[in-house]
């Protein structure tokens, strides 16, 4: 009887996600990413934890995080949430973060990540530095880089489909559809790779074809959409490897029907090439 | 000029609506500004009637329409820009429709609703008697980047506001009450006092003190950011408002209250008698889209406009009050809609969806409502329904109900004229 009720809390996996300042960094839907996550975690019996890291938490609640969420903000937010995040708070996400924790930083926060920002009017504000990139804002009179967004990107692990839009054919793996709206230029250093090319829209800075940036398991991209529910490949594949680093073995996520978010990605897609 | 300006409009407009063409609520506008920038500087500077703008995210029609029928109760002659139409071309289409063939404008009030990146642009052109700040919630952000861009656009045009300019503004929304303290304007506050939450929703935007940036303190909450708000640090504090209650409201739902507080506390000031407000208020029928109820076959609609975070989770919140069961939701991406769905995931559909018994979703975006609603219920998506077309969606939620039950239908902007269209046979814009 013992020997079976182990067996059964073997099977039980779960994840701890920290969601750095939820209140704070949280525009364009980006809660979606943390409620995809949560569903498709709990279609598949594995618990999860959500752990709301907000103004004045404390450093240890980093500690058992085993991934972590933060989503793009507004100036002004951005600039109290730099102001909570002292030493111990960096230097431990930094650790965490080169101990290959899994993550999702999506346009302000991955922004913030980076070493630093130049504001539109030359003011320069430090990043955390974790990742090997930095931002420029090129002015007030400059555009905003505003559109859907369509990305190829080339993450060992995703498994490839093909389907039709119009009479051109996709593989799917390659595809990573959103939406992106930021005014800051990004560009990447040597130590980080670009999380995909762009096939459409702007990217990083809107000269280089590049979007986002990977380091270790830490993924930083400007996709709103927001990127997860849209891309549920990209959700399985970064659940996967939470898991996978959690559990120091090879998991395998269950098969779940995609059929909205498939017939959803296929209407953005037809809205650009239209 | 401007006389050929407005005689070249009014043929514009005779000929737009005699060819079925659209009543003509910004073109006509838009061709007077591009031959003179001034137009509305000429024409509205030394007017004889005063003017109320209307401003916010939320809630511009239903006001702007309440203090229209208050003062038309009282016998004043009011114009006001059409619905939707609140940008610069809008309030100048406006002018050349209601002038005589002299140019002449014969009214004592004009109410113009004004879209929130329009409001800085016209109090450059016009000082303005009345202007009402009603909310800021974030919408749209493609268009216009953040809440708080728009709202140091509006400190600044207020900076340079005169005396006899009146302020309205909402004391329950931190950063709006707070927008009259450099401005010499005179400043009125209304609230609600029905604030039954502790917490706030997701959908808030505006909860760090305007003056310190400290992290706000709410004894109580409303809905999104509004609240009794309090900073802990500097001492500011929600201001006392002029007026947060009324005997009743014509129209259910908490955001309906502000908006009829508003109204009122306007029409008060402007000196109309008690008996007139309290007339309009007991016969008030809503804006077209804002709660309107459509009859169809013996069974029964009504639309509720949901167009953003904030207005959606009213929707749900005033539809579940109303014991509602069916509902149909229609998600377009049109530029009024604003192109980027993102933000259906900021609607608190998980506080609300599992009261429903039937969900049916349309639209030109079906699908991103569809995946959003699927990850909102607690187990199955078995209520759910999704239809490419608006007509298969509304044949089959009518028949889903019957004559004593509504359907309850919650459209963005463009969804809701189109499932007009489809209702009564006729456009509106």
């Amino acid at each position: 009887m013992k020997n079976r009720q182990s067996s059964i809390v073997n099977h039980q996996y779960s994840l701890t996600i920290g969601w750095l300042y939820p209140d704070l960094m949280s525009t364009y839907g980006d809660r979606g990413n943390i409620i995809v996550i949560q569903k498709r975690c709990f279609l598949r019996s594995i618990n999860t934890k959500v752990k709301r890291l907000s103004v004045g938490f404390s450093v240890q609640e980093l500690k058992n995080c085993d991934f972590f969420f933060m989503g793009g903000a507004q100036d002004k937010q951005q600039k109290i949430v730099s102001n909570d995040l002292s030493k111990d708070k960096i230097k431990l996400l930094k650790e965490k973060i080169e101990a290959g924790t899994t993550g999702l930083y999506i346009c302000g926060a991955y922004q913030f990540l980076g070493k630093y920002y130049k504001e539109a009017d030359g003011n320069v504000i430090p990043g955390l530095g974790i990742l090997d990139l930095h931002t420029e804002h090129p002015g007030e009179k400059s555009e905003r880089l505003i559109g859907n967004i369509v990305v190829e990107v080339d993450l060992v692990g995703l498994t490839p489909t093909t389907y039709e839009v119009g009479d051109r054919k996709i593989e799917e793996k390659h595809i990573i559809v959103g939406f992106e709206n930021h005014g800051g230029r990004t560009y990447l250093g040597k130590d980080v790779k670009p999380f995909g090319q762009v096939l459409k829209g702007f990217g990083n800075n809107g000269i280089d074809k590049t979007e986002g940036a990977i380091f270790k398991n830490t993924f930083g991209t400007y996709l709103h959409g927001p990127i997860l529910p849209k891309n549920p490949q990209f959700a399985d594949y970064l659940i996967e490897k939470a898991l996978n680093i959690k559990y120091k073995r090879k998991i395998q996520l269950t098969f779940l029907d995609d059929f909205f978010e498939k017939k959803a990605r296929k209407s953005v897609l037809q809205e650009i090439i239209s | 000029m401007n006389l050929f300006l407005i005689l070249f409009g009014k043929i514009f407009v005779f000929l737009s609506s005699f060819l079925n063409l659209g009543s003509g609520s910004t073109w006509p506008g838009h061709i007077a500004l591009s031959i003179n920038k001034n137009f509305l500087k000429d024409t509205l500077t030394k007017r004889k009637f005063k003017i109320i703008l209307v401003a916010g995210t939320n809630g511009k029609t239903t006001t702007g329409k309440l203090i229209k029928e208050i003062l038309e109760t009282n016998n004043n002659k009011v114009f006001h820009n059409e619905a939707g139409a609140n940008l610069i071309n809008g309030v100048a289409s406006s002018i050349i429709k209601n002038s005589t063939f002299f140019g002449n404008l014969n009214f004592q009030y004009a109410i113009y609703e004004v879209d929130e990146n329009t409001l800085p642009t016209l109090l450059k052109f016009f000082s303005s008697d009345f202007i009402i700040c009603l909310n800021l919630f974030r919408d749209q952000l493609d268009r216009y980047g953040e809440v708080n861009i728009i709202l140091d656009k509006w400190r600044k045009a207020f900076g340079k506001l005169k005396a006899k300019t009146t302020l309205v503004l909402n004391s329950d929304d931190p950063q709006i009450a707070s927008l009259g303290k450099k401005s010499k304007a005179k400043v009125l506050y209304f609230g609600v006092d029905e604030m039954r939450k502790t917490e706030l929703e997701h959908a808030s935007d505006s909860t760090y003190c305007p003056n310190c940036g400290s992290k706000l303190l709410y004894k109580r909450v409303a809905f999104s950011h509004l609240g009794d708000w309090m900073c802990e640090s500097c001492d500011n504090k929600r201001p006392i408002p002029n007026l947060e209650k009324l005997v009743s409201y014509p129209l259910p739902g908490l955001y309906n209250r502000y908006n009829t507080n508003a109204a009122v506390l306007v029409s008060k000031s402007l000196g109309i008698n008690q008996y007139f407000i309290t007339r309009v208020l007991k016969k008030f029928k809503p804006a077209f889209g804002r709660q309107e109820k459509i009859y169809i076959n013996g069974k029964t609609l009504q639309i509720f406009l949901s167009k953003n975070p904030v207005s959606f989770n009213q929707s749900l919140m005033t539809v579940k009050g109303l014991k509602g069961k069916n509902i149909l939701i229609a998600l377009n991406n049109k530029i009024p809609d604003g192109r980027d769905v993102s933000w259906i995931w900021d609607v608190d559909f998980e506080r609300f969806i599992d009261s429903f018994k039937n969900i049916f979703v349309s639209g030109d975006r079906t699908y991103d409502m569809a995946v959003r609603l699927k990850y909102s219920f607690k187990n199955s998506h078995q209520k759910l329904s999704v239809f490419e077309n608006y007509k298969e969606a509304l044949k089959f939620g009518l028949k889903k109900i019957n004559r004593k039950e509504v359907l309850y239908v919650l459209p963005t902007y463009s969804a809701m004229l189109d499932l007009r269209k489809i209702l009564t046979g006729k456009s509106i814009l």
